[in-house]
Protein backbone atom coordinates (compact mmCIF):
# COMPACT_ATOMS: atom_id res chain seq x y z
CA UNK A 1 0.00 0.00 0.00
CA UNK A 2 2.95 2.80 1.15
CA UNK A 3 5.81 2.17 -0.37
CA UNK A 4 8.92 4.84 0.37
CA UNK A 5 12.44 4.35 -1.55
CA UNK A 6 14.69 7.18 0.01
CA UNK A 7 12.48 9.57 -0.02
CA UNK A 8 13.70 12.62 1.32
CA UNK A 9 12.18 16.08 2.10
CA UNK A 10 13.88 19.05 2.18
CA UNK A 11 12.52 23.09 3.37
CA UNK A 12 14.76 25.29 2.03
CA UNK A 13 17.76 24.28 3.47
CA UNK A 14 16.32 22.51 6.29
CA UNK A 15 15.96 18.95 5.81
CA UNK A 16 12.56 17.74 7.27
CA UNK A 17 13.06 13.88 6.21
CA UNK A 18 16.31 12.46 5.69
CA UNK A 19 15.86 9.57 3.05
CA UNK A 20 13.50 7.17 4.13
CA UNK A 21 12.17 3.88 2.61
CA UNK A 22 10.13 1.16 4.24
CA UNK A 23 6.85 -0.42 3.34
CA UNK A 24 3.29 -0.67 4.93
CA UNK A 25 1.21 -4.03 3.15
CA UNK A 26 -2.25 -4.13 1.91
CA UNK A 27 -4.79 -4.80 4.79
CA UNK A 28 -6.55 -2.45 7.60
CA UNK A 29 -4.09 -2.07 10.61
CA UNK A 30 -2.61 0.74 12.65
CA UNK A 31 0.82 2.04 12.36
CA UNK A 32 1.76 4.35 14.90
CA UNK A 33 3.98 7.08 13.63
CA UNK A 34 5.90 8.18 17.01
CA UNK A 35 8.82 10.82 17.48
CA UNK A 36 9.47 13.71 19.71
CA UNK A 37 8.53 17.22 18.13
CA UNK A 38 10.44 17.92 15.21
CA UNK A 39 11.39 14.44 14.24
CA UNK A 40 9.83 14.61 10.65
CA UNK A 41 6.38 13.21 11.49
CA UNK A 42 4.08 15.65 9.71
CA UNK A 43 6.97 15.49 6.73
CA UNK A 44 6.31 12.01 6.06
CA UNK A 45 2.69 12.31 6.66
CA UNK A 46 2.96 15.33 4.31
CA UNK A 47 4.38 13.06 1.31
CA UNK A 48 2.47 10.33 1.97
CA UNK A 49 -0.87 12.01 2.13
CA UNK A 50 0.01 14.01 -1.51
CA UNK A 51 0.25 17.47 -0.01
CA UNK A 52 4.64 17.80 -0.97
CA UNK A 53 6.28 15.93 -3.22
CA UNK A 54 9.66 14.18 -2.38
CA UNK A 55 12.65 16.35 -2.82
CA UNK A 56 14.44 12.90 -3.56
CA UNK A 57 13.70 9.53 -3.83
CA UNK A 58 10.58 7.85 -4.35
CA UNK A 59 7.01 7.73 -2.53
CA UNK A 60 4.26 5.35 -3.47
CA UNK A 61 0.89 5.02 -2.32
CA UNK A 62 -1.31 2.51 -3.74
CA UNK A 63 1.17 2.00 -6.42
CA UNK A 64 1.75 5.85 -7.73
CA UNK A 65 3.11 9.06 -6.60
CA UNK A 66 0.50 10.65 -4.31
CA UNK A 67 1.23 14.64 -4.94
CA UNK A 68 -1.27 16.20 -7.31
CA UNK A 69 -2.43 12.51 -7.87
CA UNK A 70 -6.78 11.82 -8.11
CA UNK A 71 -6.47 7.87 -8.09
CA UNK A 72 -4.36 8.17 -5.32
CA UNK A 73 -6.01 10.75 -3.69
CA UNK A 74 -9.65 9.48 -4.31
CA UNK A 75 -8.21 6.91 -1.96
CA UNK A 76 -6.97 8.59 1.18
CA UNK A 77 -7.67 10.45 4.05
CA UNK A 78 -6.46 13.17 6.06
CA UNK A 79 -6.69 14.81 9.14
CA UNK A 80 -3.89 16.95 9.69
CA UNK A 81 -2.52 18.39 12.73
CA UNK A 82 -4.09 21.80 14.83
CA UNK A 83 -7.20 23.29 14.96
CA UNK A 84 -8.03 24.43 11.73
CA UNK A 85 -11.01 25.22 10.15
CA UNK A 86 -12.43 27.73 7.87
CA UNK A 87 -14.22 30.65 9.38
CA UNK A 88 -17.63 31.56 8.61
CA UNK A 89 -19.15 28.22 7.79
CA UNK A 90 -21.62 25.27 9.41
CA UNK A 91 -20.02 22.16 9.72
CA UNK A 92 -22.82 20.33 7.33
CA UNK A 93 -22.42 22.40 4.48
CA UNK A 94 -18.98 22.44 4.54
CA UNK A 95 -18.64 18.62 4.88
CA UNK A 96 -21.56 18.56 1.78
CA UNK A 97 -18.42 20.49 -0.20
CA UNK A 98 -15.50 17.95 0.64
CA UNK A 99 -17.97 15.02 0.06
CA UNK A 100 -18.58 16.91 -3.85
CA UNK A 101 -15.02 17.35 -3.66
CA UNK A 102 -14.16 13.72 -2.92
CA UNK A 103 -16.82 13.11 -6.32
CA UNK A 104 -19.59 12.38 -4.34
CA UNK A 105 -22.82 13.64 -5.48
CA UNK A 106 -26.65 13.18 -5.12
CA UNK A 107 -28.18 10.60 -2.26
CA UNK A 108 -24.49 8.93 -2.02
CA UNK A 109 -23.17 12.45 -0.79
CA UNK A 110 -26.34 12.83 1.67
CA UNK A 111 -25.77 9.39 3.02
CA UNK A 112 -22.06 9.76 3.29
CA UNK A 113 -22.57 12.95 5.20
CA UNK A 114 -25.55 11.63 7.34
CA UNK A 115 -22.89 8.15 8.15
CA UNK A 116 -19.94 10.30 8.76
CA UNK A 117 -21.61 12.72 11.08
CA UNK A 118 -22.71 9.57 13.12
CA UNK A 119 -19.62 8.28 13.07
CA UNK A 120 -17.95 10.98 15.02
CA UNK A 121 -21.03 11.53 17.15
CA UNK A 122 -22.03 14.96 15.60
CA UNK A 123 -25.15 14.45 13.77
CA UNK A 124 -27.13 16.63 15.96
CA UNK A 125 -24.55 19.29 16.18
CA UNK A 126 -23.27 19.66 12.42
CA UNK A 127 -25.44 22.53 12.14
CA UNK A 128 -23.41 24.65 14.00
CA UNK A 129 -20.84 27.03 12.46
CA UNK A 130 -17.51 26.27 13.73
CA UNK A 131 -16.61 29.01 15.56
CA UNK A 132 -19.47 27.79 17.97
CA UNK A 133 -18.17 24.67 18.40
CA UNK A 134 -15.53 23.32 21.49
CA UNK A 135 -12.29 22.35 20.30
CA UNK A 136 -13.37 18.58 20.73
CA UNK A 137 -16.26 18.96 18.48
CA UNK A 138 -13.84 20.56 15.42
CA UNK A 139 -11.45 17.60 15.62
CA UNK A 140 -14.58 15.17 15.01
CA UNK A 141 -15.72 17.37 12.12
CA UNK A 142 -12.18 16.85 10.90
CA UNK A 143 -12.19 13.38 11.53
CA UNK A 144 -15.86 13.25 10.02
CA UNK A 145 -14.52 14.97 6.46
CA UNK A 146 -11.58 12.13 6.03
CA UNK A 147 -13.94 9.38 6.71
CA UNK A 148 -16.96 10.17 3.95
CA UNK A 149 -15.72 8.91 1.35
CA UNK A 150 -14.56 5.27 2.82
CA UNK A 151 -10.93 5.88 2.08
CA UNK A 152 -8.79 3.06 2.20
CA UNK A 153 -5.73 4.72 4.21
CA UNK A 154 -6.23 7.23 6.82
CA UNK A 155 -3.71 9.56 7.73
CA UNK A 156 -3.64 10.97 11.28
CA UNK A 157 -1.59 13.80 12.27
CA UNK A 158 -1.77 14.05 16.31
CA UNK A 159 -5.23 13.54 16.64
CA UNK A 160 -5.68 13.42 20.25
CA UNK A 161 -3.75 16.92 20.66
CA UNK A 162 -6.58 19.07 22.63
CA UNK A 163 -9.14 16.01 23.29
CA UNK A 164 -10.17 15.46 26.47
CA UNK A 165 -9.64 11.82 27.78
CA UNK A 166 -13.28 10.55 26.85
CA UNK A 167 -12.14 12.18 23.57
CA UNK A 168 -9.33 10.61 23.27
CA UNK A 169 -11.07 6.89 24.04
CA UNK A 170 -13.96 7.12 21.77
CA UNK A 171 -11.50 8.07 18.71
CA UNK A 172 -9.30 5.50 19.41
CA UNK A 173 -12.09 2.76 19.83
CA UNK A 174 -13.41 4.35 16.29
CA UNK A 175 -9.96 4.12 15.03
CA UNK A 176 -9.56 0.61 15.74
CA UNK A 177 -13.06 -0.53 14.65
CA UNK A 178 -12.08 1.30 11.44
CA UNK A 179 -8.90 -0.92 11.40
CA UNK A 180 -10.97 -3.93 11.94
CA UNK A 181 -13.09 -3.09 8.87
CA UNK A 182 -10.08 -3.15 6.75
CA UNK A 183 -8.75 0.59 6.67
CA UNK A 184 -5.40 0.88 6.66
CA UNK A 185 -4.37 4.09 9.38
CA UNK A 186 -1.55 5.72 10.14
CA UNK A 187 -1.55 7.78 13.15
CA UNK A 188 1.26 10.28 14.48
CA UNK A 189 1.50 11.48 18.20
CA UNK A 190 5.09 12.32 20.36
CA UNK A 191 2.78 10.71 22.90
CA UNK A 192 3.92 6.89 23.87
CA UNK A 193 0.97 5.88 25.75
CA UNK A 194 -1.21 7.07 22.94
CA UNK A 195 0.38 4.81 20.81
CA UNK A 196 1.19 1.86 22.78
CA UNK A 197 -2.84 1.80 23.57
CA UNK A 198 -3.81 2.44 19.90
CA UNK A 199 -1.11 -0.35 18.38
CA UNK A 200 1.89 -2.43 18.93
CA UNK A 201 3.08 -1.78 15.11
CA UNK A 202 5.16 1.79 15.30
CA UNK A 203 7.82 3.89 12.74
CA UNK A 204 9.92 5.69 15.16
CA UNK A 205 11.49 8.59 13.62
CA UNK A 206 14.42 11.10 15.21
CA UNK A 207 15.49 14.26 13.80
CA UNK A 208 14.58 13.47 10.58
CA UNK A 209 15.22 9.84 10.39
CA UNK A 210 13.41 6.45 10.46
CA UNK A 211 15.15 4.81 13.56
CA UNK A 212 12.97 1.75 13.20
CA UNK A 213 10.16 -0.03 11.85
CA UNK A 214 8.24 -3.00 13.73
CA UNK A 215 6.44 -4.31 16.59
CA UNK A 216 7.87 -2.91 19.97
CA UNK A 217 9.26 -6.55 21.01
CA UNK A 218 11.22 -7.02 17.36
CA UNK A 219 12.27 -3.81 17.87
CA UNK A 220 13.59 -4.39 21.69
CA UNK A 221 15.17 -7.21 20.42
CA UNK A 222 17.47 -5.57 17.73
CA UNK A 223 18.86 -3.25 20.45
CA UNK A 224 21.72 -6.00 21.13
CA UNK A 225 23.43 -3.10 23.43
CA UNK A 226 20.85 -2.62 25.97
CA UNK A 227 20.21 -5.87 27.75
CA UNK A 228 16.80 -6.22 29.25
CA UNK A 229 16.08 -5.19 32.89
CA UNK A 230 14.02 -7.90 34.31
CA UNK A 231 12.72 -7.24 37.89
CA UNK A 232 12.21 -10.47 40.00
CA UNK A 233 10.17 -10.15 43.16
CA UNK A 234 10.74 -12.51 45.90
CA UNK A 235 13.79 -13.42 48.28
CA UNK A 236 15.68 -11.32 46.63
CA UNK A 237 19.07 -12.58 48.31
CA UNK A 238 18.82 -16.07 46.86
CA UNK A 239 17.82 -15.06 43.64
CA UNK A 240 20.73 -13.02 43.27
CA UNK A 241 22.71 -15.93 43.97
CA UNK A 242 20.77 -17.98 41.23
CA UNK A 243 21.32 -15.01 39.23
CA UNK A 244 25.00 -14.79 39.46
CA UNK A 245 25.45 -17.96 38.06
CA UNK A 246 23.63 -17.45 34.52
CA UNK A 247 26.08 -16.36 31.63
CA UNK A 248 23.34 -14.37 30.05
CA UNK A 249 23.34 -11.77 32.78
CA UNK A 250 25.10 -8.42 32.65
CA UNK A 251 24.46 -6.60 35.72
CA UNK A 252 22.74 -6.91 38.72
CA UNK A 253 21.09 -4.80 41.53
CA UNK A 254 19.14 -5.03 44.46
CA UNK A 255 15.97 -3.52 45.45
CA UNK A 256 14.04 -3.99 49.04
CA UNK A 257 12.31 -7.43 48.47
CA UNK A 258 13.16 -7.96 44.47
CA UNK A 259 16.07 -7.86 42.81
CA UNK A 260 16.68 -6.38 39.01
CA UNK A 261 18.51 -8.52 36.08
CA UNK A 262 19.88 -6.95 32.86
CA UNK A 263 20.12 -9.86 30.79
CA UNK A 264 21.78 -9.80 27.30
CA UNK A 265 19.00 -12.72 26.00
CA UNK A 266 15.91 -13.74 27.78
CA UNK A 267 14.48 -15.90 25.07
CA UNK A 268 17.03 -18.62 26.79
CA UNK A 269 17.31 -17.30 30.76
CA UNK A 270 13.18 -17.54 31.28
CA UNK A 271 12.93 -20.86 30.50
CA UNK A 272 15.32 -21.53 32.88
CA UNK A 273 14.07 -19.48 35.36
CA UNK A 274 10.71 -20.59 35.33
CA UNK A 275 11.51 -24.14 35.61
CA UNK A 276 13.97 -23.21 38.94
CA UNK A 277 10.53 -21.22 40.32
CA UNK A 278 8.27 -24.13 39.46
CA UNK A 279 10.87 -26.93 41.26
CA UNK A 280 10.61 -24.73 44.00
CA UNK A 281 14.15 -23.67 44.23
CA UNK A 282 13.55 -20.17 43.92
CA UNK A 283 11.07 -17.58 46.24
CA UNK A 284 10.06 -15.99 43.00
CA UNK A 285 6.50 -14.32 43.53
CA UNK A 286 6.55 -11.90 40.79
CA UNK A 287 8.48 -11.01 37.09
CA UNK A 288 8.73 -7.91 35.52
CA UNK A 289 9.94 -6.71 32.56
CA UNK A 290 11.04 -3.32 32.51
CA UNK A 291 12.33 -2.12 29.93
CA UNK A 292 9.77 -4.20 26.98
CA UNK A 293 7.67 -1.07 26.44
CA UNK A 294 7.81 1.24 23.89
CA UNK A 295 8.52 4.04 26.20
CA UNK A 296 12.07 2.31 26.97
CA UNK A 297 12.17 1.44 23.37
CA UNK A 298 12.17 5.01 22.40
CA UNK A 299 14.51 6.02 25.63
CA UNK A 300 17.08 3.64 24.21
CA UNK A 301 16.90 4.23 20.10
CA UNK A 302 16.64 8.50 20.77
CA UNK A 303 19.91 7.98 23.15
CA UNK A 304 21.34 6.10 20.75
CA UNK A 305 21.09 8.55 17.78
CA UNK A 306 21.27 11.71 19.95
CA UNK B 1 -14.07 4.53 -3.93
CA UNK B 2 -15.49 7.77 -5.64
CA UNK B 3 -14.55 8.61 -9.19
CA UNK B 4 -12.54 12.41 -9.12
CA UNK B 5 -14.84 15.09 -9.88
CA UNK B 6 -14.78 17.37 -12.41
CA UNK B 7 -13.72 20.51 -13.02
CA UNK B 8 -17.34 22.03 -13.41
CA UNK B 9 -18.33 19.99 -10.60
CA UNK B 10 -15.46 21.01 -8.36
CA UNK B 11 -15.81 24.75 -9.65
CA UNK B 12 -19.66 25.10 -8.46
CA UNK B 13 -19.26 22.86 -5.14
CA UNK B 14 -16.95 25.11 -4.13
CA UNK B 15 -18.43 28.20 -5.12
CA UNK B 16 -21.40 26.93 -3.06
CA UNK B 17 -19.52 25.77 -0.31
CA UNK B 18 -17.71 29.30 0.13
CA UNK B 19 -21.21 31.23 -0.50
CA UNK B 20 -22.18 32.03 2.53
CA UNK B 21 -19.00 33.76 3.61
CA UNK B 22 -20.42 36.42 1.32
CA UNK B 23 -23.39 37.30 3.76
CA UNK B 24 -20.70 38.24 6.27
CA UNK B 25 -19.13 40.91 7.46
CA UNK B 26 -16.61 41.05 4.66
CA UNK B 27 -19.50 40.71 2.40
CA UNK B 28 -21.42 43.73 4.00
CA UNK B 29 -18.33 46.16 3.13
CA UNK B 30 -17.78 45.16 0.48
CA UNK B 31 -21.41 46.00 -0.21
CA UNK B 32 -21.28 49.37 1.55
CA UNK B 33 -18.24 50.74 -0.65
CA UNK B 34 -20.59 50.40 -3.16
CA UNK B 35 -24.17 51.68 -1.61
CA UNK B 36 -22.56 54.62 0.66
CA UNK B 37 -21.32 56.58 -1.94
CA UNK B 38 -24.22 56.62 -4.05
CA UNK B 39 -26.77 56.56 -0.97
CA UNK B 40 -24.93 59.62 0.13
CA UNK B 41 -25.64 61.08 -3.57
CA UNK B 42 -29.05 59.74 -3.19
CA UNK B 43 -29.92 61.45 0.39
CA UNK B 44 -27.81 65.34 -1.32
CA UNK B 45 -30.35 64.98 -4.47
CA UNK B 46 -33.35 64.02 -2.45
CA UNK B 47 -32.74 66.65 0.30
CA UNK B 48 -31.88 69.69 -2.79
CA UNK B 49 -35.11 68.45 -4.35
CA UNK B 50 -37.18 68.54 -1.16
CA UNK B 51 -35.63 71.99 -0.49
CA UNK B 52 -36.82 73.10 -3.79
CA UNK B 53 -33.48 73.55 -5.10
CA UNK B 54 -32.20 73.44 -8.08
CA UNK B 55 -35.13 71.49 -9.93
CA UNK B 56 -34.27 68.19 -11.91
CA UNK B 57 -31.94 65.11 -13.11
CA UNK B 58 -27.89 65.97 -12.37
CA UNK B 59 -26.09 64.13 -15.22
CA UNK B 60 -22.84 65.72 -14.53
CA UNK B 61 -23.10 64.81 -10.57
CA UNK B 62 -24.01 61.13 -12.26
CA UNK B 63 -21.13 60.89 -14.00
CA UNK B 64 -18.25 61.89 -11.43
CA UNK B 65 -19.52 59.61 -9.12
CA UNK B 66 -19.31 56.78 -11.39
CA UNK B 67 -16.06 57.89 -12.71
CA UNK B 68 -14.49 59.34 -10.07
CA UNK B 69 -15.75 56.97 -6.96
CA UNK B 70 -16.98 53.46 -8.24
CA UNK B 71 -14.58 53.29 -11.01
CA UNK B 72 -11.36 54.84 -9.58
CA UNK B 73 -11.39 54.34 -5.95
CA UNK B 74 -13.82 51.73 -4.83
CA UNK B 75 -13.98 48.69 -7.45
CA UNK B 76 -9.98 48.74 -6.65
CA UNK B 77 -10.96 48.69 -2.69
CA UNK B 78 -13.58 45.95 -3.60
CA UNK B 79 -11.24 44.05 -5.61
CA UNK B 80 -8.39 44.29 -2.64
CA UNK B 81 -11.29 43.90 -0.17
CA UNK B 82 -12.75 40.52 -1.62
CA UNK B 83 -9.63 38.67 -2.90
CA UNK B 84 -8.19 38.10 0.40
CA UNK B 85 -11.40 36.03 0.93
CA UNK B 86 -10.59 33.80 -1.84
CA UNK B 87 -8.10 31.17 -2.27
CA UNK B 88 -5.66 33.67 -0.27
CA UNK B 89 -7.98 33.20 2.56
CA UNK B 90 -7.28 29.21 2.99
CA UNK B 91 -3.73 29.61 2.25
CA UNK B 92 -3.26 31.89 5.47
CA UNK B 93 -5.92 29.95 7.38
CA UNK B 94 -3.88 26.44 6.77
CA UNK B 95 -7.33 25.10 5.81
CA UNK B 96 -5.92 24.80 2.13
CA UNK B 97 -4.60 21.23 2.85
CA UNK B 98 -8.15 20.07 3.25
CA UNK B 99 -8.60 21.22 -0.22
CA UNK B 100 -5.78 19.70 -1.38
CA UNK B 101 -5.95 15.99 -0.56
CA UNK B 102 -8.89 15.69 -2.41
CA UNK B 103 -9.37 14.47 -6.02
CA UNK B 104 -10.24 17.78 -7.51
CA UNK B 105 -8.43 19.52 -9.82
CA UNK B 106 -6.59 21.70 -7.82
CA UNK B 107 -6.49 24.75 -10.43
CA UNK B 108 -10.27 24.76 -10.24
CA UNK B 109 -10.25 25.79 -6.27
CA UNK B 110 -9.39 29.93 -7.04
CA UNK B 111 -12.04 30.47 -9.02
CA UNK B 112 -14.68 28.20 -7.40
CA UNK B 113 -13.80 29.97 -4.13
CA UNK B 114 -13.96 33.22 -6.18
CA UNK B 115 -17.28 32.89 -8.01
CA UNK B 116 -19.39 33.76 -4.97
CA UNK B 117 -17.20 37.16 -4.30
CA UNK B 118 -17.57 38.10 -8.17
CA UNK B 119 -21.24 37.80 -8.13
CA UNK B 120 -21.51 39.26 -5.19
CA UNK B 121 -20.18 42.33 -5.87
CA UNK B 122 -21.21 42.62 -9.39
CA UNK B 123 -24.71 42.52 -7.97
CA UNK B 124 -23.95 45.45 -5.88
CA UNK B 125 -21.93 47.04 -8.60
CA UNK B 126 -25.56 46.78 -10.79
CA UNK B 127 -28.06 47.76 -8.38
CA UNK B 128 -25.43 51.39 -7.19
CA UNK B 129 -25.47 52.20 -11.08
CA UNK B 130 -29.27 51.49 -11.34
CA UNK B 131 -29.36 53.63 -8.22
CA UNK B 132 -27.00 56.69 -10.15
CA UNK B 133 -30.16 57.00 -12.83
CA UNK B 134 -32.35 58.58 -9.95
CA UNK B 135 -29.51 61.17 -9.91
CA UNK B 136 -29.90 61.70 -13.15
CA UNK B 137 -27.30 59.12 -15.73
CA UNK B 138 -27.74 59.42 -18.90
CA UNK B 139 -30.11 55.68 -20.23
CA UNK B 140 -28.05 55.44 -23.22
CA UNK B 141 -25.13 55.14 -21.22
CA UNK B 142 -26.68 52.71 -18.64
CA UNK B 143 -25.62 49.40 -20.43
CA UNK B 144 -22.47 50.62 -21.08
CA UNK B 145 -21.62 51.20 -17.85
CA UNK B 146 -22.88 48.08 -16.31
CA UNK B 147 -21.06 46.13 -18.03
CA UNK B 148 -17.82 48.39 -17.61
CA UNK B 149 -18.33 47.72 -13.87
CA UNK B 150 -19.26 44.13 -13.96
CA UNK B 151 -16.33 43.70 -16.43
CA UNK B 152 -13.90 45.54 -14.49
CA UNK B 153 -14.83 43.86 -11.52
CA UNK B 154 -14.26 40.51 -13.20
CA UNK B 155 -10.77 41.26 -13.83
CA UNK B 156 -9.96 42.91 -10.77
CA UNK B 157 -10.80 40.15 -8.87
CA UNK B 158 -9.25 37.71 -10.84
CA UNK B 159 -5.84 39.77 -11.18
CA UNK B 160 -5.68 40.46 -6.79
CA UNK B 161 -6.55 36.80 -6.84
CA UNK B 162 -3.33 35.78 -8.79
CA UNK B 163 -1.64 38.49 -7.21
CA UNK B 164 -2.19 37.41 -3.63
CA UNK B 165 -1.15 33.68 -4.62
CA UNK B 166 2.19 34.98 -6.53
CA UNK B 167 3.10 37.91 -3.67
CA UNK B 168 2.89 37.32 0.10
CA UNK B 169 2.68 40.80 0.25
CA UNK B 170 -0.40 40.76 -2.66
CA UNK B 171 -2.65 43.36 -1.20
CA UNK B 172 0.09 46.09 -1.21
CA UNK B 173 1.68 44.92 -4.88
CA UNK B 174 -2.45 45.61 -5.75
CA UNK B 175 -2.82 48.79 -4.20
CA UNK B 176 0.32 49.76 -5.87
CA UNK B 177 -1.06 48.55 -9.11
CA UNK B 178 -4.46 50.19 -8.71
CA UNK B 179 -3.46 53.45 -6.97
CA UNK B 180 0.37 54.86 -8.80
CA UNK B 181 -0.03 52.95 -11.84
CA UNK B 182 -3.57 53.36 -13.53
CA UNK B 183 -3.93 56.98 -12.73
CA UNK B 184 -0.80 57.63 -15.21
CA UNK B 185 -3.33 56.58 -17.93
CA UNK B 186 -3.72 60.26 -18.47
CA UNK B 187 0.01 60.66 -19.58
CA UNK B 188 0.29 57.40 -20.61
CA UNK B 189 0.78 56.62 -24.86
CA UNK B 190 -1.54 54.75 -26.59
CA UNK B 191 -0.33 50.80 -26.33
CA UNK B 192 -0.04 51.82 -22.49
CA UNK B 193 -3.18 53.35 -21.93
CA UNK B 194 -4.88 49.98 -23.19
CA UNK B 195 -2.68 48.41 -20.20
CA UNK B 196 -5.27 50.04 -17.97
CA UNK B 197 -8.65 48.93 -16.44
CA UNK B 198 -9.25 52.55 -16.94
CA UNK B 199 -9.10 52.61 -20.43
CA UNK B 200 -11.76 49.88 -20.94
CA UNK B 201 -14.12 51.10 -18.38
CA UNK B 202 -13.71 54.33 -20.25
CA UNK B 203 -14.65 52.64 -23.46
CA UNK B 204 -17.15 50.76 -22.53
CA UNK B 205 -18.71 53.57 -20.15
CA UNK B 206 -18.40 56.40 -23.27
CA UNK B 207 -17.09 58.83 -21.34
CA UNK B 208 -14.44 60.37 -19.84
CA UNK B 209 -15.61 61.51 -15.73
CA UNK B 210 -13.65 65.19 -15.82
CA UNK B 211 -11.84 67.33 -18.14
CA UNK B 212 -8.14 67.77 -18.49
CA UNK B 213 -6.99 69.83 -16.14
CA UNK B 214 -4.25 72.79 -16.62
CA UNK B 215 -1.73 71.18 -14.78
CA UNK B 216 -1.78 68.42 -16.36
CA UNK B 217 0.43 68.98 -19.31
CA UNK B 218 1.63 65.86 -20.02
CA UNK B 219 -1.89 65.02 -21.20
CA UNK B 220 -2.20 62.37 -24.35
CA UNK B 221 -4.76 62.08 -26.16
CA UNK B 222 -6.79 59.40 -24.92
CA UNK B 223 -7.58 56.48 -26.99
CA UNK B 224 -10.41 54.46 -27.15
CA UNK B 225 -11.42 50.65 -28.00
CA UNK B 226 -14.26 49.19 -29.14
CA UNK B 227 -16.90 49.07 -26.65
CA UNK B 228 -17.01 44.88 -27.46
CA UNK B 229 -13.39 44.73 -27.66
CA UNK B 230 -12.74 46.58 -24.06
CA UNK B 231 -15.33 44.36 -22.55
CA UNK B 232 -14.16 41.41 -24.23
CA UNK B 233 -10.78 41.86 -23.15
CA UNK B 234 -11.41 42.68 -19.71
CA UNK B 235 -13.49 39.52 -20.08
CA UNK B 236 -10.45 37.62 -21.31
CA UNK B 237 -7.85 39.20 -18.98
CA UNK B 238 -9.96 38.28 -16.05
CA UNK B 239 -10.28 34.94 -17.67
CA UNK B 240 -6.18 34.57 -17.84
CA UNK B 241 -5.85 36.02 -14.36
CA UNK B 242 -7.87 33.38 -13.10
CA UNK B 243 -6.37 30.33 -15.10
CA UNK B 244 -3.17 31.66 -13.79
CA UNK B 245 -3.98 31.51 -10.29
CA UNK B 246 -4.86 28.06 -11.06
CA UNK B 247 -1.86 27.15 -12.50
CA UNK B 248 0.29 28.52 -9.53
CA UNK B 249 -2.00 27.00 -7.06
CA UNK B 250 -1.59 23.72 -8.96
CA UNK B 251 2.27 23.83 -9.21
CA UNK B 252 2.84 25.09 -6.31
CA UNK B 253 3.37 22.57 -2.91
CA UNK B 254 1.36 24.17 -0.02
CA UNK B 255 2.14 21.77 3.00
CA UNK B 256 0.26 21.58 6.60
CA UNK B 257 2.22 24.62 7.87
CA UNK B 258 2.07 26.70 4.80
CA UNK B 259 5.95 26.04 3.74
CA UNK B 260 6.62 25.11 0.18
CA UNK B 261 9.40 22.31 0.25
CA UNK B 262 11.79 21.83 -2.17
CA UNK B 263 9.31 19.29 -4.32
Amino acid sequence: MIQLDRASLRYGHILGLSPTSFELPDGGGITGLLGPNGAGKSSLLQLLSGLLPPSGGEVRVFGEAPFRNPAVLARLGLVPEGDRLPTGLRADRWLRMMGELSGLSGEGLNAAVAKALATVGMADRAHLTFARMSKGMRQRIRLAQALMHEPELLILDEPFNGLDPEARLTLMALLRSLAEGGTRILVSSHILGEIAQLTDRILLLFRGRLLAEGTVTEIRQLLDRHPVELRLTGGAQVLARWAVEQPELAALRMEEDAVVLSVRSPRDILPRLQKAAAEGGLPLRALDPLDLNLDAVFQYLTKDHA
Amino acid sequence: MSAAPSPLATIRATARGYLPRVFQGRGWVLASLVMVPVALSLLIYTVAQTKGGEGGPRPGEALKIFHEVLVKMMLPIMALVAAPAGIREDLEQRTLPLLLVRPAPVWALPLGKGLPWFAWGAAWLIIGTLGLQVIGGDPSLLPGRLAALVSAWWGELALMTLVGLLFKRGTLWGAVYFFLWEPWVRIFPPFLQRLTFTHHIESLAGSRAAEIQTNQLLAQEQVTTHPVFACLALLAFGGLCWALAGWKLHRTAHGLAGNEAEG
